[in-house]
């Protein structure tokens, strides 16, 4: 008896998570439809972790679309355990999905998932990240690109090409991660020709801002004439902010960041921050589901698509400040 | 604490008080060469502002590792205590986001906390459910919570009035002054009264505080109860000091807390240890770290460096209980 309550209550508790990623599910029995809806395209998504804004925001732009195209979508959340993300897609390919948009939590660990795919003849979109085993088509961001665009920006602001000076602190995303290799590569591709700019790596601080908060306290100690700050992304930029305007120093200190979230966006129209490169969720959760359809038809699409990026500066930010938005658009 | 490591002679009246002191100021010793390996690798060490910094940093893992602590000392563990911060802190926010009065919301928030901790206490003492397991629930459905509160979005634009709290007075920041005066109030707590006292006899031998009239799983739960209290503290703090309520924050805040606790020479067996120790556990957990960001040092040696020091202490605290 004992022991039968404590189970319900571990079970329950698993249950409530369960709840908390599926609510944003339409109907997921997904295989007694209706015979109207029986032509209906059913598109699976498998999402490596909902427990960040941008991977929200990448839904709801997928949602809204499906909507809009008049397909059916059932999201699934891997929680960030590629386990778990292989099994989702074998429930998925069971309720009988025309099409799978896959971001992997692993390149590489998704092998099952897409042995799976390939055996029910069901093609696979990579969405955000990619796949190392190549699939249908892969829709993504240059990430490095992004690090390019933050280097010539850095560049700008400390003199211009051919004479920037100064020194330049990196606030890193996490240790071994892809996408932190690639905004930083970026941007080290930008600047390395530049005699006088040196850079000071910093430690990794997973994009969380608190962790930011506290690399960046250290590291003001050791490089009080610090002239620039790279964030691999915005929310650990707006804790550098934090710590300059604490430290009295955010007028000499200039910043960069990268995704464009809205809060952000915000600072730099207050002049807190100089600039943020684009990274809008959003439009790629719109791209992910129209090539889904596409594929779903029977029409080919590109390998690899684009989703595009951007600048935002002192210049340009009038067009990107939308308060009912999380992350500025893609124009 | 530095009320445990004054004096330069151990006391000969007992041994046990004597084992006991010799513990302590090994620690601090430690302590003490830290800071000395610290202003002799970088001359950025030893100012007040790094200090400074030093004791911001450990002031979140600090008050969680109070309540830490206390669970501990009955044998228990508590993985909950980083989404317990996180939903808090998330509460916190949203209440005041609705226009909550500040004092009101942080009393809400504080009563979640010890619900929380309630639930885990109770779940392990009622149903027998070992304290790893029903504090991984706890983890699991809290941190869900947390992220479904506003679907996984931070909440920002806090009112001055609360953020505040992540102010300083003079130089030193809110949360240092308050995690010292909940140390203070633990340290005393834990030594003086007869709170503390039946706590470190329920760690020590279940069986026996049993028989001798003590209701062990009411002391048991209580300890939980306050683990819940003073992450839900830890999570209000963090939200005011960042300005913003973030659901993933706290993550893995757990082990580094356990961590503290462990190299602040409480036994994990239960019944031996105090607040003193974790004060000074914590603080050389984040001298690490500090001392590896002013030098450039990649985070993995952090780590690797890190672990070696648990280990390290977990063995002299070893070494230190079986001498007799």
């Amino acid at each position: 008896m004992k022991r039968t309550f404590s189970f319900l209550g571990i079970l329950t508790a698993l249950l409530l998570m369960v709840a908390c990623s599926d609510e944003n599910n339409v109907n997921s029995s997904g295989s007694n439809e209706t015979e109207g809806e029986a032509d209906q395209l059913v598109i699976g998504f498998s999402q490596p972790t909902l427990e960040s804004p941008f991977y929200t925001a990448l839904i709801e732009g997928a949602e809204e679309e499906a909507e809009k195209q008049g397909v059916k979508l059932i999201v699934v959340d891997a929680q960030n355990d590629i386990e778990k993300q292989n099994s989702d897609v074998q429930s998925l390919i069971t309720q009988g999905i025309d099409v799978l948009l896959l971001n992997p939590v692993n390149p590489a660990a998704v092998t099952p998932s897409l042995k799976a795919a390939e055996q029910a003849n069901v093609p696979v979109i990579a969405v955000d990240r990619n796949t190392k085993q190549e699939v249908t088509s892969y829709i993504g961001r240059d990430n490095k690109e992004m690090g390019r665009l933050a280097g010539q920006k850095a560049i700008e602001l400390l003199g211009g090409e051919g004479n920037a000076a100064g020194k330049i602190i990196e606030i890193q995303g996490d240790a071994g991660g892809t996408v932190m290799q690639a905004r930083h590569d970026g941007f080290h591709e930008s600047v390395k020709n530049e005699a006088g700019v040196q850079i000071i790596e910093g430690p990794y601080s997973n994009y969380i801002r608190a962790e930011a908060v506290s690399a960046m306290q250290d590291l003001l100690q050791a490089h009080p004439d610090v002239n620039l700050v790279y964030a691999h992304n915005d929310d650990m930029a707006l804790g550098v902010i934090q710590v300059l305007e604490k430290s009295g120093k955010l007028q000499d200190v200039k910043i960069v960041g990268i995704d464009g979230l809205m809060e952000a966006v915000k600072q730099i129209e207050e002049g807190k921050f100089e600039a943020t490169v684009l990274n809008d969720p959003i439009s790629l959760g719109v791209l992910a589901i129209q090539n889904a359809v596409n594929v779903g038809e029977g029409k080919s699409i590109e390998q690899y698509i684009d989703g595009g990026t951007g600048l935002v500066d002192q210049t340009n930010v009038d067009q990107y400040l939308d308060e009912t938005k999380k992350f500025a658009e893609i124009k | 604490m530095s009320m445990d490591v004054e004096g330069v002679e151990a006391p000969k009246t007992k041994k046990f008080q004597t084992k006991d002191f010799v513990k302590k100021y090994n620690l601090f010793f430690i302590l003490i060469g830290f800071f000395i390996i610290g202003s002799l690798l970088s001359e950025h060490f030893l100012t007040t502002q790094n200090v400074l910094n030093v004791l911001q940093q450990s002031s979140f893992v600090g008050i969680v590792a109070i309540g830490m602590t206390f669970v501990i000392l009955v044998a228990g563990i508590d993985l909950s205590v980083g989404a317990v911060l996180a939903l808090s802190g998330m509460l916190v926010s949203l209440l005041l986001s609705q226009g909550m009065n500040p004092i009101l919301a942080i009393i809400i928030t504080i009563m979640a906390g010890a619900l929380m901790g309630f639930v885990s206490g109770f779940l392990s003492t009622k149903f027998k459910v070992p304290a790893f397991i029903a504090t991984l629930a706890m983890m699991v459905s809290a941190r869900g919570f947390a992220l479904l509160t506003t679907d996984g979005e931070p909440i920002y634009d806090l009112p001055p009035m609360f953020t505040a709290l992540g102010e300083s007075v003079g130089r030193i920041p809110v949360p240092v002054i308050i995690w010292v005066i909940l140390t203070i109030i633990s340290a005393i707590a834990l030594k003086y009264t007869t709170f503390g006292r039946k706590l470190y006899a329920v760690g020590g031998n279940e069986e026996s505080a049993r028989l001798s009239g003590i209701s062990v799983e009411k002391y048991i739960t209580s300890t939980y109860l306050l683990s819940g209290v003073l992450a839900a503290i830890a999570g209000i703090l963090m939200s005011a000091w960042l300005t913003v309520g973030q659901p993933t924050a706290g993550q893995g805040l757990e082990l580094d807390a356990i961590a503290a606790v462990v190299i602040g020479g409480t036994s994990l067996a239960g019944g031996k240890g105090g607040i003193g120790g974790t004060f000074i556990g914590v603080l050389i957990m984040s001298i690490i770290v500090n001392i590896f960001n002013l030098l450039g040092l990649s985070s993995y040696y952090q780590s690797i460096f890190m672990g070696a020091i648990i280990v390290i202490a977990l063995i002299m605290n070893q070494y230190l209980a079986n001498k007799k």
